[in-house]
Protein backbone atom coordinates (compact mmCIF):
# COMPACT_ATOMS: atom_id res chain seq x y z
CA UNK A 1 0.00 0.00 0.00
CA UNK A 2 1.62 3.21 -1.29
CA UNK A 3 1.50 6.53 0.53
CA UNK A 4 -0.62 8.11 -2.29
CA UNK A 5 -3.02 5.12 -1.68
CA UNK A 6 -3.27 5.27 1.89
CA UNK A 7 -3.71 9.06 1.86
CA UNK A 8 -6.89 8.40 -0.57
CA UNK A 9 -7.74 5.75 1.90
CA UNK A 10 -7.71 7.68 4.85
CA UNK A 11 -9.77 10.43 3.09
CA UNK A 12 -12.37 8.44 1.80
CA UNK A 13 -12.57 6.75 5.36
CA UNK A 14 -12.44 10.66 7.23
CA UNK A 15 -15.64 11.39 4.74
CA UNK A 16 -17.25 7.92 6.21
CA UNK A 17 -16.36 9.30 9.53
CA UNK A 18 -18.42 12.77 8.82
CA UNK A 19 -21.65 10.71 7.25
CA UNK A 20 -21.71 8.69 10.39
CA UNK A 21 -21.44 11.33 13.05
CA UNK A 22 -23.75 13.88 10.93
CA UNK A 23 -26.28 11.64 8.96
CA UNK A 24 -26.68 8.16 10.25
CA UNK A 25 -26.27 9.07 14.10
CA UNK A 26 -29.20 11.18 13.37
CA UNK A 27 -31.70 9.23 11.76
CA UNK A 28 -32.30 6.95 15.29
CA UNK A 29 -32.42 4.16 13.08
CA UNK A 30 -34.84 1.32 14.64
CA UNK A 31 -32.77 -1.19 17.01
CA UNK A 32 -29.55 0.99 17.55
CA UNK A 33 -28.91 1.77 13.32
CA UNK A 34 -25.38 0.81 12.32
CA UNK A 35 -21.61 1.90 12.43
CA UNK A 36 -21.29 2.85 8.63
CA UNK A 37 -17.66 3.10 8.93
CA UNK A 38 -16.93 -0.03 10.20
CA UNK A 39 -19.35 -1.93 7.45
CA UNK A 40 -17.28 -0.30 5.05
CA UNK A 41 -13.80 -0.63 6.79
CA UNK A 42 -14.64 -4.54 7.00
CA UNK A 43 -15.86 -4.67 3.33
CA UNK A 44 -12.93 -2.62 2.36
CA UNK A 45 -10.54 -4.84 3.96
CA UNK A 46 -12.28 -8.25 2.64
CA UNK A 47 -10.99 -6.87 -0.41
CA UNK A 48 -7.83 -6.23 -0.03
CA UNK A 49 -4.63 -8.27 1.58
CA UNK A 50 -3.38 -8.42 5.16
CA UNK A 51 -1.78 -5.38 4.80
CA UNK A 52 -3.91 -3.22 3.52
CA UNK A 53 -6.36 -4.68 5.60
CA UNK A 54 -4.08 -3.65 8.92
CA UNK A 55 -3.67 0.00 7.46
CA UNK A 56 -7.98 0.00 7.01
CA UNK A 57 -8.35 -1.14 10.59
CA UNK A 58 -6.19 1.48 11.88
CA UNK A 59 -7.31 4.04 9.81
CA UNK A 60 -10.90 3.79 10.36
CA UNK A 61 -10.25 2.51 14.24
CA UNK A 62 -8.65 5.71 14.82
CA UNK A 63 -11.55 7.80 13.59
CA UNK A 64 -14.07 5.72 15.46
CA UNK A 65 -12.24 6.76 18.34
CA UNK A 66 -12.10 10.02 18.02
CA UNK A 67 -16.17 10.24 18.02
CA UNK A 68 -17.42 11.64 21.16
CA UNK A 69 -20.05 8.66 21.78
CA UNK A 70 -17.56 6.44 21.98
CA UNK A 71 -16.96 4.95 25.37
CA UNK A 72 -13.43 3.36 25.52
CA UNK A 73 -10.63 4.51 26.32
CA UNK A 74 -8.18 5.96 22.67
CA UNK A 75 -6.86 3.37 20.97
CA UNK A 76 -9.78 1.12 21.92
CA UNK A 77 -11.21 0.73 18.43
CA UNK A 78 -8.07 1.07 16.76
CA UNK A 79 -6.74 -2.05 18.19
CA UNK A 80 -10.10 -3.97 17.42
CA UNK A 81 -10.43 -3.13 14.43
CA UNK A 82 -6.76 -3.58 13.38
CA UNK A 83 -7.55 -7.19 14.59
CA UNK A 84 -10.51 -7.21 13.02
CA UNK A 85 -9.05 -5.94 8.77
CA UNK A 86 -6.65 -7.98 9.28
CA UNK A 87 -8.20 -11.26 9.98
CA UNK A 88 -11.02 -10.36 7.43
CA UNK A 89 -7.94 -9.15 4.73
CA UNK A 90 -6.33 -12.91 5.68
CA UNK A 91 -9.81 -14.72 5.18
CA UNK A 92 -10.26 -12.88 1.72
CA UNK A 93 -6.87 -13.06 0.58
CA UNK A 94 -6.03 -15.57 -2.04
CA UNK A 95 -9.60 -17.16 -1.43
CA UNK A 96 -11.54 -16.87 -4.55
CA UNK A 97 -14.58 -18.41 -2.69
CA UNK A 98 -14.80 -15.73 -0.55
CA UNK A 99 -13.73 -12.60 -2.78
CA UNK A 100 -15.73 -13.77 -5.74
CA UNK A 101 -18.79 -14.54 -4.16
CA UNK A 102 -20.48 -11.08 -3.46
CA UNK A 103 -22.91 -13.72 -1.17
CA UNK A 104 -19.79 -14.96 0.87
CA UNK A 105 -18.55 -11.46 0.96
CA UNK A 106 -21.60 -10.19 2.56
CA UNK A 107 -22.03 -12.86 5.01
CA UNK A 108 -18.50 -12.36 5.96
CA UNK A 109 -18.51 -8.31 6.76
CA UNK A 110 -21.81 -9.45 8.60
CA UNK A 111 -19.88 -12.04 10.45
CA UNK A 112 -16.98 -10.03 11.02
CA UNK A 113 -19.48 -7.26 12.83
CA UNK A 114 -20.78 -9.31 15.16
CA UNK A 115 -17.56 -10.98 16.28
CA UNK A 116 -15.52 -7.49 16.19
CA UNK A 117 -18.68 -5.81 18.68
CA UNK A 118 -18.17 -9.14 20.98
CA UNK A 119 -14.37 -8.46 21.23
CA UNK A 120 -15.02 -4.57 21.44
CA UNK A 121 -17.15 -5.51 24.47
CA UNK A 122 -15.17 -7.99 26.22
CA UNK A 123 -12.03 -5.89 25.54
CA UNK A 124 -13.65 -3.03 27.31
CA UNK A 125 -14.92 -4.97 29.91
CA UNK A 126 -11.34 -5.67 30.50
CA UNK A 127 -11.01 -2.05 30.28
CA UNK A 128 -13.26 -1.45 32.79
CA UNK A 129 -15.53 0.13 30.42
CA UNK A 130 -19.62 -0.23 31.55
CA UNK A 131 -21.75 -1.76 28.61
CA UNK A 132 -25.07 -2.25 30.37
CA UNK A 133 -27.07 -5.26 31.06
CA UNK A 134 -26.54 -8.68 29.26
CA UNK A 135 -29.29 -8.74 27.32
CA UNK A 136 -28.80 -5.20 25.96
CA UNK A 137 -25.39 -6.36 24.78
CA UNK A 138 -27.07 -9.15 23.16
CA UNK A 139 -29.77 -6.86 21.02
CA UNK A 140 -27.24 -4.23 20.34
CA UNK A 141 -24.53 -6.91 18.60
CA UNK A 142 -27.76 -9.35 17.28
CA UNK A 143 -29.35 -5.77 15.65
CA UNK A 144 -26.02 -4.86 14.44
CA UNK A 145 -25.43 -8.19 12.54
CA UNK A 146 -29.05 -7.64 10.73
CA UNK A 147 -28.29 -4.55 9.91
CA UNK A 148 -25.02 -5.89 8.44
CA UNK A 149 -27.31 -8.03 6.26
CA UNK A 150 -29.27 -5.43 4.99
CA UNK A 151 -26.72 -2.92 4.51
CA UNK A 152 -23.72 -4.75 2.68
CA UNK A 153 -25.61 -4.83 -0.06
CA UNK A 154 -26.27 -1.69 -0.34
CA UNK A 155 -22.25 -0.35 -0.53
CA UNK A 156 -20.65 -3.62 -1.67
CA UNK A 157 -20.90 -2.65 -5.22
CA UNK A 158 -19.96 1.03 -4.66
CA UNK A 159 -16.80 -0.12 -2.23
CA UNK A 160 -15.86 -2.74 -5.20
CA UNK A 161 -15.26 0.22 -7.54
CA UNK A 162 -13.76 3.05 -5.05
CA UNK A 163 -11.46 -0.25 -4.14
CA UNK A 164 -9.95 -0.82 -7.79
CA UNK A 165 -9.45 2.64 -8.51
CA UNK A 166 -7.47 3.52 -4.82
CA UNK A 167 -5.68 0.09 -4.71
CA UNK A 168 -6.06 -1.16 -8.39
CA UNK A 169 -7.18 -4.60 -9.42
CA UNK A 170 -7.34 -6.17 -6.71
CA UNK A 171 -11.47 -6.72 -6.20
CA UNK A 172 -12.98 -8.87 -8.49
CA UNK A 173 -16.53 -9.05 -7.06
CA UNK B 1 2.96 -10.58 0.04
CA UNK B 2 3.12 -13.93 -0.17
CA UNK B 3 7.07 -13.51 -1.99
CA UNK B 4 8.45 -12.92 1.06
CA UNK B 5 6.33 -10.37 2.04
CA UNK B 6 4.96 -12.29 5.15
CA UNK B 7 7.73 -10.56 7.61
CA UNK B 8 6.92 -7.33 6.59
CA UNK B 9 3.20 -7.55 7.19
CA UNK B 10 3.82 -9.23 10.51
CA UNK B 11 5.98 -6.63 11.39
CA UNK B 12 3.30 -3.93 10.12
CA UNK B 13 0.63 -5.63 12.17
CA UNK B 14 2.66 -5.59 15.18
CA UNK B 15 3.49 -1.84 15.16
CA UNK B 16 0.13 -1.12 14.71
CA UNK B 17 -1.03 -2.66 17.49
CA UNK B 18 1.66 -1.81 19.70
CA UNK B 19 0.68 1.70 18.44
CA UNK B 20 -3.01 1.25 19.55
CA UNK B 21 -1.53 -0.19 23.27
CA UNK B 22 0.37 2.57 23.41
CA UNK B 23 -2.40 5.41 23.10
CA UNK B 24 -4.79 2.75 25.11
CA UNK B 25 -1.92 3.20 28.06
CA UNK B 26 -1.89 7.15 27.50
CA UNK B 27 -5.64 7.84 27.80
CA UNK B 28 -5.76 5.50 30.82
CA UNK B 29 -3.31 7.58 32.55
CA UNK B 30 -5.12 10.58 32.06
CA UNK B 31 -3.27 12.29 29.05
CA UNK B 32 -5.11 15.45 28.60
CA UNK B 33 -3.55 15.68 24.79
CA UNK B 34 -5.61 12.74 23.38
CA UNK B 35 -9.17 14.41 25.10
CA UNK B 36 -7.44 17.71 23.36
CA UNK B 37 -7.88 15.60 19.82
CA UNK B 38 -11.28 14.27 20.94
CA UNK B 39 -12.29 18.09 21.52
CA UNK B 40 -10.82 19.50 18.32
CA UNK B 41 -12.53 16.55 16.26
CA UNK B 42 -15.72 17.59 18.03
CA UNK B 43 -15.05 21.30 17.15
CA UNK B 44 -14.80 20.07 13.47
CA UNK B 45 -17.61 18.06 13.26
CA UNK B 46 -20.31 20.16 15.11
CA UNK B 47 -21.14 22.34 11.77
CA UNK B 48 -21.35 19.01 10.29
CA UNK B 49 -23.88 17.62 13.12
CA UNK B 50 -25.78 20.68 12.47
CA UNK B 51 -25.99 20.48 8.87
CA UNK B 52 -27.21 16.97 9.21
CA UNK B 53 -29.75 17.79 11.68
CA UNK B 54 -31.40 19.77 9.05
CA UNK B 55 -31.15 18.03 6.42
CA UNK B 56 -31.79 14.44 7.74
CA UNK B 57 -34.71 15.81 9.86
CA UNK B 58 -37.64 14.67 7.35
CA UNK B 59 -36.30 11.32 7.15
CA UNK B 60 -35.85 11.21 10.89
CA UNK B 61 -39.13 11.95 11.51
CA UNK B 62 -40.40 9.56 8.11
CA UNK B 63 -38.89 6.74 9.94
CA UNK B 64 -40.34 8.57 13.76
CA UNK B 65 -43.85 8.25 12.33
CA UNK B 66 -43.11 4.85 11.29
CA UNK B 67 -41.92 3.68 14.18
CA UNK B 68 -45.06 6.36 16.40
CA UNK B 69 -47.88 5.11 14.22
CA UNK B 70 -50.44 7.60 14.85
CA UNK B 71 -48.61 10.56 16.09
CA UNK B 72 -47.42 13.03 13.94
CA UNK B 73 -43.81 13.25 15.06
CA UNK B 74 -43.37 16.85 13.14
CA UNK B 75 -46.61 18.50 15.74
CA UNK B 76 -44.99 16.67 18.76
CA UNK B 77 -41.58 18.36 17.95
CA UNK B 78 -42.49 22.06 17.73
CA UNK B 79 -44.81 20.95 20.63
CA UNK B 80 -41.69 20.12 22.82
CA UNK B 81 -39.94 23.24 21.42
CA UNK B 82 -42.61 25.54 22.41
CA UNK B 83 -42.95 23.26 25.94
CA UNK B 84 -39.04 23.90 26.82
CA UNK B 85 -39.10 28.02 25.62
CA UNK B 86 -42.04 28.38 27.58
CA UNK B 87 -40.25 26.58 30.70
CA UNK B 88 -36.81 28.96 30.34
CA UNK B 89 -39.38 31.88 30.14
CA UNK B 90 -41.20 30.66 32.92
CA UNK B 91 -37.50 29.66 35.39
CA UNK B 92 -36.91 33.57 35.08
CA UNK B 93 -39.89 34.78 36.34
CA UNK B 94 -41.99 34.01 39.70
CA UNK B 95 -45.65 33.92 38.71
CA UNK B 96 -46.63 32.33 35.80
CA UNK B 97 -49.41 34.07 33.63
CA UNK B 98 -52.30 32.78 32.53
CA UNK B 99 -51.72 31.67 29.06
CA UNK B 100 -49.28 29.05 30.58
CA UNK B 101 -51.91 27.48 32.70
CA UNK B 102 -52.24 24.28 30.15
CA UNK B 103 -48.55 23.67 30.56
CA UNK B 104 -48.28 24.09 33.82
CA UNK B 105 -46.74 20.42 35.02
CA UNK B 106 -44.00 20.88 32.09
CA UNK B 107 -43.24 24.73 33.07
CA UNK B 108 -43.27 24.50 36.79
CA UNK B 109 -40.65 22.08 36.93
CA UNK B 110 -38.34 24.90 36.22
CA UNK B 111 -40.05 27.72 37.48
CA UNK B 112 -41.50 27.02 40.56
CA UNK B 113 -37.77 25.74 41.03
CA UNK B 114 -36.34 28.74 39.64
CA UNK B 115 -33.85 27.62 37.89
CA UNK B 116 -31.79 29.64 35.36
CA UNK B 117 -31.93 27.91 32.39
CA UNK B 118 -30.78 27.44 28.78
CA UNK B 119 -32.58 25.75 25.66
CA UNK B 120 -30.79 23.34 23.58
CA UNK B 121 -31.20 21.37 20.50
CA UNK B 122 -30.27 17.66 20.04
CA UNK B 123 -27.89 17.58 17.35
CA UNK B 124 -26.76 13.72 17.56
CA UNK B 125 -27.00 10.77 19.58
CA UNK B 126 -24.21 8.67 20.16
CA UNK B 127 -23.62 5.22 18.42
CA UNK B 128 -25.13 2.04 19.35
CA UNK B 129 -21.76 0.15 18.58
CA UNK B 130 -20.26 2.59 21.59
CA UNK B 131 -22.46 0.94 24.36
CA UNK B 132 -23.07 4.31 26.06
CA UNK B 133 -25.97 6.58 26.01
CA UNK B 134 -25.31 10.06 25.11
CA UNK B 135 -26.56 12.62 22.92
CA UNK B 136 -24.74 15.94 21.99
CA UNK B 137 -26.49 19.40 21.82
CA UNK B 138 -25.82 22.86 20.07
CA UNK B 139 -24.83 24.81 23.09
CA UNK B 140 -21.75 24.56 24.69
CA UNK B 141 -19.24 27.21 26.98
CA UNK B 142 -20.23 30.42 24.63
CA UNK B 143 -23.59 30.20 25.78
CA UNK B 144 -22.84 29.09 29.30
CA UNK B 145 -22.65 25.67 29.74
CA UNK B 146 -19.92 23.69 31.53
CA UNK B 147 -19.00 20.44 32.36
CA UNK B 148 -21.35 18.47 34.93
CA UNK B 149 -24.12 20.60 34.98
CA UNK B 150 -27.45 19.20 35.38
CA UNK B 151 -30.05 18.67 31.87
CA UNK B 152 -33.49 18.79 31.74
CA UNK B 153 -36.44 17.95 29.61
CA UNK B 154 -40.34 18.67 30.21
CA UNK B 155 -40.36 15.25 31.98
CA UNK B 156 -37.43 15.22 34.27
CA UNK B 157 -34.15 14.82 34.51
CA UNK B 158 -32.31 13.99 31.15
CA UNK B 159 -28.53 13.76 32.06
CA UNK B 160 -25.70 15.98 33.51
CA UNK B 161 -23.03 17.91 30.48
CA UNK B 162 -19.96 14.98 30.45
CA UNK B 163 -17.56 17.17 28.20
CA UNK B 164 -18.59 21.04 27.41
CA UNK B 165 -17.23 22.68 23.92
CA UNK B 166 -16.95 25.57 22.16
CA UNK B 167 -20.31 25.42 20.45
CA UNK B 168 -21.41 22.25 21.47
CA UNK B 169 -21.83 20.14 24.61
CA UNK B 170 -21.71 16.01 25.46
CA UNK B 171 -24.31 14.56 27.55
CA UNK B 172 -24.44 11.74 29.61
CA UNK B 173 -28.42 10.13 29.38
CA UNK B 174 -29.80 9.35 32.59
CA UNK B 175 -29.78 5.45 30.98
CA UNK B 176 -26.25 5.05 30.40
CA UNK B 177 -24.83 2.54 32.38
CA UNK B 178 -22.45 4.80 34.24
CA UNK B 179 -24.70 7.25 34.91
CA UNK B 180 -25.75 7.10 38.87
CA UNK B 181 -27.69 10.24 41.23
CA UNK B 182 -28.30 10.31 44.45
CA UNK B 183 -32.31 10.48 44.80
CA UNK B 184 -35.00 10.78 47.18
CA UNK B 185 -38.14 9.56 47.60
CA UNK B 186 -40.63 12.49 47.69
CA UNK B 187 -43.03 12.21 50.87
CA UNK B 188 -41.04 9.61 52.78
CA UNK B 189 -37.44 11.28 52.05
CA UNK B 190 -35.87 8.24 51.90
CA UNK B 191 -32.57 8.57 49.99
CA UNK B 192 -30.80 6.17 47.39
CA UNK B 193 -28.42 5.71 44.50
CA UNK B 194 -30.54 5.49 41.33
CA UNK B 195 -27.86 3.83 38.45
CA UNK B 196 -28.41 3.39 34.29
CA UNK B 197 -29.18 0.27 33.15
CA UNK B 198 -29.22 0.95 29.11
CA UNK B 199 -32.74 1.57 28.84
CA UNK B 200 -35.84 3.51 30.33
CA UNK B 201 -35.52 1.20 33.61
CA UNK B 202 -33.16 2.34 35.95
CA UNK B 203 -32.10 0.40 39.07
CA UNK B 204 -32.37 1.79 42.71
CA UNK B 205 -30.47 1.15 45.25
CA UNK B 206 -31.99 2.26 49.06
CA UNK B 207 -29.15 3.55 51.45
CA UNK B 208 -31.15 2.11 54.37
CA UNK B 209 -34.28 -0.91 55.27
CA UNK B 210 -35.89 0.88 57.66
CA UNK B 211 -38.96 2.25 55.42
CA UNK B 212 -40.93 0.27 53.02
CA UNK B 213 -41.33 1.42 49.07
CA UNK B 214 -43.95 0.97 46.94
CA UNK B 215 -44.79 0.91 43.43
CA UNK B 216 -45.55 4.58 42.20
CA UNK B 217 -43.12 6.20 44.61
CA UNK B 218 -41.76 9.35 42.64
CA UNK B 219 -37.84 9.89 42.94
CA UNK B 220 -36.34 13.38 43.08
CA UNK B 221 -33.02 14.13 42.74
CA UNK B 222 -31.35 15.07 45.79
CA UNK B 223 -29.02 17.79 45.02
CA UNK B 224 -25.32 18.27 44.41
CA UNK B 225 -22.89 20.15 46.20
CA UNK B 226 -22.96 23.41 44.52
CA UNK B 227 -25.84 22.38 42.62
CA UNK B 228 -23.63 20.27 40.07
CA UNK B 229 -23.57 18.03 38.37
CA UNK B 230 -27.50 17.79 39.96
CA UNK B 231 -30.13 20.60 41.28
CA UNK B 232 -31.87 19.03 44.25
CA UNK B 233 -35.71 18.62 43.33
CA UNK B 234 -36.09 17.28 39.70
CA UNK B 235 -38.33 14.49 39.00
CA UNK B 236 -36.05 11.35 37.68
CA UNK B 237 -38.46 8.19 37.46
CA UNK B 238 -40.99 6.68 39.19
CA UNK B 239 -40.68 3.26 40.94
CA UNK B 240 -42.31 0.15 39.21
CA UNK B 241 -41.03 -2.68 40.34
CA UNK B 242 -39.81 -3.49 44.45
CA UNK B 243 -37.70 -6.24 44.40
CA UNK B 244 -38.31 -7.64 48.03
CA UNK B 245 -35.92 -10.76 48.53
CA UNK B 246 -35.48 -11.58 52.09
CA UNK B 247 -32.12 -10.64 54.04
CA UNK B 248 -31.06 -8.44 51.46
CA UNK B 249 -29.20 -5.73 53.55
CA UNK B 250 -30.67 -2.71 51.35
CA UNK B 251 -34.13 -2.18 49.27
CA UNK B 252 -33.56 -2.29 45.69
CA UNK B 253 -36.18 -1.28 43.45
CA UNK B 254 -36.80 -0.49 39.52
CA UNK B 255 -37.36 2.59 38.43
CA UNK B 256 -39.01 4.02 35.03
CA UNK B 257 -37.93 7.17 34.19
CA UNK B 258 -39.49 9.77 33.11
CA UNK B 259 -38.40 11.40 29.83
CA UNK B 260 -38.97 9.54 26.59
CA UNK B 261 -35.03 9.35 25.49
CA UNK B 262 -35.88 8.37 22.07
CA UNK B 263 -37.52 11.33 20.89
CA UNK B 264 -35.39 14.31 22.83
CA UNK B 265 -35.49 17.39 20.31
CA UNK B 266 -35.42 19.96 22.83
CA UNK B 267 -33.58 19.96 26.50
CA UNK B 268 -32.80 22.53 28.82
CA UNK B 269 -29.17 22.67 30.45
CA UNK B 270 -29.59 24.43 34.51
CA UNK B 271 -26.98 27.56 34.30
CA UNK B 272 -27.69 27.64 38.12
CA UNK B 273 -30.60 26.94 41.04
CA UNK B 274 -32.89 29.04 42.69
CA UNK B 275 -31.78 30.03 46.36
CA UNK B 276 -34.15 27.74 48.42
CA UNK B 277 -34.40 24.13 47.43
CA UNK B 278 -37.59 23.16 46.37
CA UNK B 279 -38.38 19.90 48.08
CA UNK B 280 -40.94 17.75 46.37
CA UNK B 281 -42.99 20.76 44.63
CA UNK B 282 -41.83 19.26 41.24
CA UNK B 283 -43.49 16.07 42.11
CA UNK B 284 -45.38 15.54 39.08
CA UNK B 285 -49.37 15.20 39.67
CA UNK B 286 -50.69 12.19 39.28
CA UNK B 287 -53.35 11.10 36.60
CA UNK B 288 -56.48 11.87 38.03
CA UNK B 289 -59.50 8.93 38.71
CA UNK B 290 -61.82 8.97 36.18
CA UNK B 291 -65.49 8.98 38.16
CA UNK B 292 -67.67 5.62 37.41
CA UNK B 293 -71.16 6.38 37.11
CA UNK B 294 -72.97 4.15 39.26
CA UNK B 295 -76.28 2.08 38.67
CA UNK B 296 -78.91 1.13 41.57
CA UNK B 297 -81.33 -1.29 40.07
CA UNK B 298 -84.46 -2.20 42.31
CA UNK B 299 -86.62 -4.68 41.91
CA UNK B 300 -90.02 -5.32 43.10
CA UNK B 301 -91.90 -8.69 43.26
CA UNK B 302 -94.41 -8.95 41.07
CA UNK B 303 -98.38 -9.49 42.21
CA UNK B 304 -99.00 -12.59 39.82
CA UNK B 305 -95.87 -14.01 41.14
CA UNK B 306 -96.36 -13.89 44.56
CA UNK B 307 -100.33 -15.25 44.51
CA UNK B 308 -99.03 -18.25 42.89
Amino acid sequence: MLLRQFSISSLIFILVFIIQESVINQLRLPAGGFSLILLIALTWAALSNPTAGALTGFISGVLMDLSQSSSGPMGHWTLIMILACYAVAFLGSGNDNVRGTPVTNIFLVSFACVVTLTAFVIIGLLLGMSAGSFSKILITIFSNGIWALLVTPLILPLITRLHVVVLGDQARI
Amino acid sequence: MRNGGEGRTRLLLIILIVTSLFLITLDLRGVKILDGVRGGTQNVLAPFQKAGSTVVSPFRNFIGDITNLGRTSDQIEKLKESNAKLRARLAQRKNADAELAQLKSVLDLAGQAGYKVVAARVISQGASTSFSQTVTIDIGTSSGVRQNMTVLSGEGLVGVVKESYANSALVMLATDPDFKVGVRIAGSQQIGILSGGGSKRASLQLLDNQNVVKVGDVLLARGSTNNRPFVPGIPVGVISAVDSSAGSIAQSATVMLYPNFSGLGVVSVVLSAGKNNPGDALVPAGPQPTPVPTVTIYTTPSPTASAK
